[in-house]
């Protein structure tokens, strides 16, 4: 014969096991909403790729001469720039080129110690603000007399933001 | 009937031990993924290319051979690194009769670092 005591104590038995099974989905649950660890491994990615094409471009060609880099900057030549960054930076293996967006600016101190941060060249979509961006600098000792400076050579930053579209 | 029933224990036993362990799943799981997170922020945290750039800057700086100029443009180094990288950097340098030596400091509340470099 079935014995049928004890249905409580089996009812309450599940009722727990429901329980404490809805609070560990909860606290499953809630830490998925957490910032998954992947974005920052890319963003780890992406900062290197800008700091090693900003370090290629200013790799002076011998030992006297001056880099690509500060030739550039000391010419205003944006679109110079620009088309050196990108093919640096969005240089693949094969045909295919990354899809990496940037802005540079140049960042200098004029002769009233004063931050002076200019928009000197950007690729073909503008940054509007809501990219995932990174931020790279590159230190240039300039050869130039700059806007708001007295003498001819100065410390500047050039800072990149950069970006895959 | 008025006697306690204790029959079927070792279901409600059952219930107690799938229970606590699905809990401490969810706890590992839970660490798990704040794990990568972490290292990851830990990496993009330290100012690895920061420190390059100011050393190889600084460097470069003390090669400049007119005195006005190079102390102008290392007051400017100093003052970029405060206000563009959050960065406190002083650095001075002693000359010998063979070699320059450059005293580095750099520091921005996460990591400092501290360098003697000798021209050679």
């Amino acid at each position: 014969m079935v014995n049928e005591n004890g249905q409580l104590y089996t009812i309450e038995g599940v009722a727990a096991g429901l329980i404490l099974l809805l609070t560990a989905y909860f606290v499953v649950n809630s830490t998925s909403i957490y910032t998954p660890g992947d974005t920052h491994i890319s963003d780890m990615q992406l900062e290197v790729i800008g700091a090693d094409a900003l370090t290629m471009m200013d790799t002076a060609p011998n030992a006297t001469g001056k880099s690509p880099l500060t030739q550039i900057i000391e010419s205003g030549n944006a679109d110079g720039f620009t088309s050196m960054f990108l093919s640096t930076a969005n240089a693949t293996t094969g045909e295919r080129q990354d899809t990496i967006q940037f802005q540079a600016n140049l960042t200098y101190v004029r002769s009233d110690d004063s931050i002076n941060s200019t928009l000197f060249a950007r690729s073909a979509r503008p940054f509007t603000g809501t990219e995932h961006a990174v931020h790279v600098s590159r230190w240039v000792i300039l050869e130039k007399n700059l806007p708001g400076t007295t003498g001819d050579r100065h410390a500047a930053l050039v800072e990149v933001l950069l970006w895959r579209d | 009937m008025a006697r306690l029933n204790d029959d079927a224990q070792w279901i409600v036993l059952m219930g107690f031990i799938v229970s606590f362990s699905l809990f401490f799943l969810a706890i590992l799981i839970n660490q798990s993924t704040v794990v990568g997170q972490t290292t990851a922020e830990a990496v993009s945290e330290f100012p690895k290319n920061d420190i390059r750039g100011v050393r190889e800057v600084i460097i470069a700086s003390e090669s400049i051979t007119d005195t006005t100029e190079k102390e102008r443009v290392q007051r400017e180094i100093k003052i970029l690194s405060l206000s563009r990288q959050n960065a406190a950097v002083d650095f001075s340098a002693k000359s010998s009769t063979t070699h320059t030596y450059i005293d580095i400091h750099y520091n921005n509340g996460v990591a400092a670092y501290n360098e003697t470099y000798t021209t050679s």
